[in-house]
């Protein structure tokens, strides 16, 4: 820290902000020109744990894609001529992500870090954000946190949050009918804050938590056959299992739901939080019929779909809403420095702020100027029968899209950007 | 039968042994005597093949057994019956005595052995760590009996057992001997081993100092036991 | 009441799991006194290879249960020869390190091929359906799991116990040196009895495959429960690891069925109990002392 602390005087006095270019710390804010004649993004996820498929790698990618349609666009007048994308694995961990955001913001001159799944990683990265004051794009997190207490200046939520889930999910569901809750959560930070949500937006439009188990986590067993068991026992009988779990935990316990046959006995299944890697991992067919919210569907229209045949070219795969909302960050960071003609930090976030967009993935966004929740139509999605998918990664159809001043909590009086 | 030539042995740097050689014909029981540390435990483990750090020949009816491993050599004849009485908890009595193979010519069946020690059939079906010590050590004995192991290395058979159970062991080495069997006796019991020994074979630190003829020690008794430090 | 039948079923069902591997464990770390900490990433591996033989080979459950256990034995006994053997007479550590750097190997291995996200496994048709077991109904595959264990445990107590090959093994895995000396060859049975070991670990996983998410990781967690296992049951005691996996398997049922608030302690539970059993019998439950088989 001294030597840093000492470089950054040595800058300022000295007036030579160019000789210290090198890797050394580079000033928020800028009259005009680019920092360091370069955009550089910072992908930090998980990229070999239980989170590298629905974000990871080809969240890169994604990055890339958004670089080059800013290119296309603007050829010539762009203000941005040369490009980084530098890529680190965080392994899910608060400390890692907290070290590695540091690193690249102050030696990989990285002027937004975007991605960041985990909640408790995701919290700390904002932490760096605000005191290197530089930009921090969330995507992949969900905590509500991030535009609550923990909400600054430089940092904004781009895809979803639990409430989102909660509210597209537990209220629509309810108001289908399905009144008798029973919640299944796992025992920590992301868990209980989903469970928290639900039971809220459950009870707010009309319905009932029956019960609500905490699982272990993790769960070394992969079992969840106790909580199974005990569902159809409960009086009133719940119509809807609500799973909190996510990755693997979720394909464990879809699995074992099937085998208990629970369907069949009349509760029904709820997920929280999925992906589009998690209905790949176990088949449509396990889930056929399950309700979730989306925060963006690959193939809900043809503008999508031509984003997702670029991405299936560059990955193999079918993008996840991660993914799209990675792209859409990269872009919108871009048009933020295109309009500003300069990335300093206090420019960029006063072009995004308040701003209105759209594209492959913001559908009637917005970027809340007050908490830097960047809101959007989600969707409900409903898992398909094996017999109406037709094409690979094809799983669900949207029953519903919800539009985006309903789909997100309002402003919270706890977040204080400046 | 069996000629140990120039044996040494090493404890990491440390030797135990240093050029030990000595002799045994069959029918004929010989005594290793000495202090503790002297190194007689140690060559009877080389003899087994169970200690690493050795040099020189073993040689059973001619063939050496350097670099053999201890379960050929208990193939090729040798009877082992250490200290500790080799017994097992996960092993019953029964299974203790028929665990190790049939490896010599006149083997004791079964049925002798029980015959021979009634207290070991009483208690056939027990795990043979719950036995009493003397039971143990008749147990370790019939064992190699059972085998037909061709030469005993005993390991202070006697140690801790009660007057009549020295005696029970004195009877059962002479038996063995009549049939032919040659024993390697590590024993500190002077007296006992005068009972049943041939030769006996003074070891202190690591070479034989002594050789005596059995009929020689009742004559230098007094240096002897000087020796041992009795 | 029916209700804690259930449970209590599911609980022997869960115990079951833990006891083929902690079964698994104990044969190995009783012949070799190595702790196998690979043992986790076999039974991934058992998982993965039944997705990989129907997926890419077209074979279905059956035969997964029947190859897999097999095929893990074999590279068990490749492992032991090629590695495990040539550290066999430096200190335990060394092979604890090894089979450490084995399981990440294995792990990355998967990961790198088929991705973290797990990989979709079915119940055999045969199995999908559920048992009437009087009080209650049950998922027939569950009631098959519990039953390959039972019989397997049994056919290995009875291995054990009543036939020479037991014997011999019980007085190798007891006292190696004193076996030895007694005509024992004991080296011709640590191969055999390795691979046996992970044998299990490979039949544990295939069970594990239709009813569990199978990614690279599904091991990583379970094989520290049970470590505990083996521990509570006494390090290397056959009918100790057996009957502590089940219990243990109970007291986790048991205890999730009680609410929201015991999860915690679930998840802790049997490391409570391993410090407890340490404090009260050093040896663990069935340690050496008055272990019977």
């Amino acid at each position: 820290m001294r030597t840093k602390a000492l470089s950054a005087v040595l800058c300022s006095t000295a007036l030579l902000a160019s000789a210290c270019g090198g890797g050394g710390p580079q000033g928020a804010s800028g009259a005009g020109g680019l920092s360091d004649g370069k955009v550089v993004f910072g992908v930090l996820n998980d990229q070999s744990g239980a989170y590298s498929q629905l974000s990871g790698k080809n969240s890169v990618s994604a990055v890339e894609l958004a670089i080059e349609d800013y290119k296309t666009k603007y050829g010539d007048k762009a203000v941005v001529k040369e490009f980084g994308v530098e890529s680190v694995d965080h392994q899910n961990k608060p400390d890692v992500a907290n070290a590695k955001a540091a690193e690249l913001y102050d030696r990989k001159a990285v002027d937004v870090i975007l991605d960041v799944p985990t909640s408790s990683a995701a919290l700390k990265v904002a932490d760096v954000a605000k005191e290197k004051k530089k930009l921090y794009f969330n995507i992949s997190a969900a905590t509500t946190d991030l535009t609550g207490k923990a909400c600054n200046k430089y940092t904004f939520h781009y895809a979803y949050d639990t409430y989102m889930l909660a509210n597209g999910t537990g209220r629509n569901t309810t108001e289908q009918g399905k009144k008798n809750w029973y919640i299944v959560y796992p025992d920590y930070a992301f868990g209980q804050d989903m469970e928290k949500s639900f039971s809220a937006a459950v009870t707010d439009a009309g319905g009932t938590i029956v019960s609500r188990d905490a699982a272990p986590f993790p769960n070394t067993s992969g079992d969840f056959s106790t909580y199974l068991l005990k569902a159809p026992t409960l009086t009133p009988k719940p119509d809807v299992l609500g799973t909190m779990q996510a990755g693997a935990e979720l394909v464990a316990l879809v699995k074992q739901y099937n085998e208990f046959k629970l369907r069949d006995k009349g509760v029904g299944l709820a997920v929280g939080l999925m992906f589009l890697t998690d209905i790949h991992s176990l088949t449509p067919a396990a889930l056929a019929g399950t309700t979730y919210t989306d925060a963006w569907y690959w193939n809900y229209d043809l503008v999508n779909r031509e984003f997702a045949d670029r991405f299936k070219k560059v990955t193999g795969a079918r993008p996840t809403f991660a993914h799209a909302a990675n792209y859409s960050a990269a872009l919108q960071y871009l048009e933020a420095v295109q309009s500003a003609g300069t990335d300093g930090s206090d420019a960029v976030v006063a072009q995004l702020e308040g701003k209105t967009v759209s594209d492959v993935f913001l559908r009637n966004g917005k970027i809340r100027a007050e908490d830097h929740r960047v809101v959007h139509d989600a969707y409900l999605a409903q898992v398909k029968q094996p017999s109406e998918v037709t094409e690979d990664w094809d799983y669900v159809k949207i029953l519903l899209t919800i539009p985006a001043e309903k789909a997100f909590r309002a402003p919270s009086p706890d977040c204080k950007l400046s | 039968m069996l000629r140990i030539d120039d044996l040494s042995a090493w404890y990491g740097e440390a030797r135990v042994l240093r050029g030990v050689s000595l002799d045994i014909a069959a029918g004929e029981v010989v005594t290793l005597c000495g202090r503790n540390g002297a190194g007689k435990t140690t060559l009877l483990r080389c003899v087994m093949g169970l200690h690493t750090g050795q040099q020189g020949l073993v040689e059973l009816d001619g063939r050496p057994l350097t670099g053999q491993p201890a379960h050929r050599r208990a193939r090729a004849g040798l009877g082992w019956v250490p200290d500790d009485r080799g017994c097992y908890a996960t092993l019953t009595v029964t299974e203790t005595l028929t665990l190790p193979p049939v490896v010599g010519p006149d083997p004791w069946p079964l049925e002798r052995v029980y015959e021979a020690f009634p207290h070991l059939h009483a208690r056939r079906n027990a795990p043979s760590t719950t036995l009493s010590g003397g039971e143990q050590q008749m147990l370790a004995l019939a064992r190699v009996l059972r085998m037909g192991a061709r030469l005993l290395l005993c390991d202070e058979p006697t140690e801790g057992l009660s007057p009549l159970l020295v005696a029970q062991v004195g009877d059962i080495l002479r038996q063995a001997k009549q049939h032919g069997v040659a024993v390697l006796l590590v024993e500190q019991n002077l007296h006992f081993a005068t009972t049943v020994a041939d030769r006996h074979h003074l070891l202190a630190e690591g070479r034989v100092v002594e050789s005596l003829e059995n009929s020689e020690v009742a004559a230098r008794e007094q240096d002897l036991l000087a020796y041992l430090g009795i | 009441m029916v209700n804690f039948l259930q449970h209590t079923f599911n609980g022997l069902v869960g115990g079951a799991f833990l006891a083929l591997l902690a079964l698994g464990l104990a044969v190995i770390f009783g012949m070799l006194r190595v702790v196998n900490f690979a043992h986790g990433a076999i039974y991934m591996l058992g998982a993965f290879g039944a997705y990989v033989l129907l997926t890419e080979v077209g074979l279905d459950f059956w035969w997964a249960l029947l190859l897999m256990p097999l095929l893990l034995a074999l590279f068990g006994i490749a492992v032991e020869r090629l590695l495990v053997a040539r550290l066999a007479r430096l200190d335990p550590l060394y092979n604890f390190l090894l089979t450490f750097g084995l399981t990440l190997i294995l792990q990355d291995a998967v990961k790198s091929r088929y991705g973290v996200q797990s990989s979709p496994y079915d119940a055999p048709a045969l199995l999908s359906g559920t048992v009437d077991l009087g009080a209650f109904d049950f998922p027939a595959y569950r009631v098959f799991v519990l039953v390959v264990a039972l019989a397997v445990c049994g056919a290995v107590w009875w291995l054990l116990t009543r036939t020479r090959i037991g014997m011999v093994v019980r007085a190798a895995t007891e006292r190696p040196e004193l076996s030895t000396a007694l005509g024992i060859d004991v080296g011709r049975w640590v191969t055999p009895v390795f691979g046996f070991g992970i044998g299990l670990a490979g039949l544990a996983g295939v069970l594990a495959a239709p009813i569990r998410a199978v990614n690279p990781l599904m091991g990583a967690d379970l094989i520290i429960v049970v470590f505990a296992v083996v521990v509570i049951g006494g390090l290397g005691s056959i009918f100790g690891s057996v009957a502590a996996g089940f219990a243990i398997g109970l007291v986790q049922a048991w205890v999730q069925a009680l609410g929201e608030h015991w999860a915690l302690l679930s998840q802790v539970l049997v490391f409570l109990v391993m410090a407890g059993v340490l404090l009260w019998r050093p040896a663990g439950l069935f340690g050496r002392e008055e272990a019977p088989a």
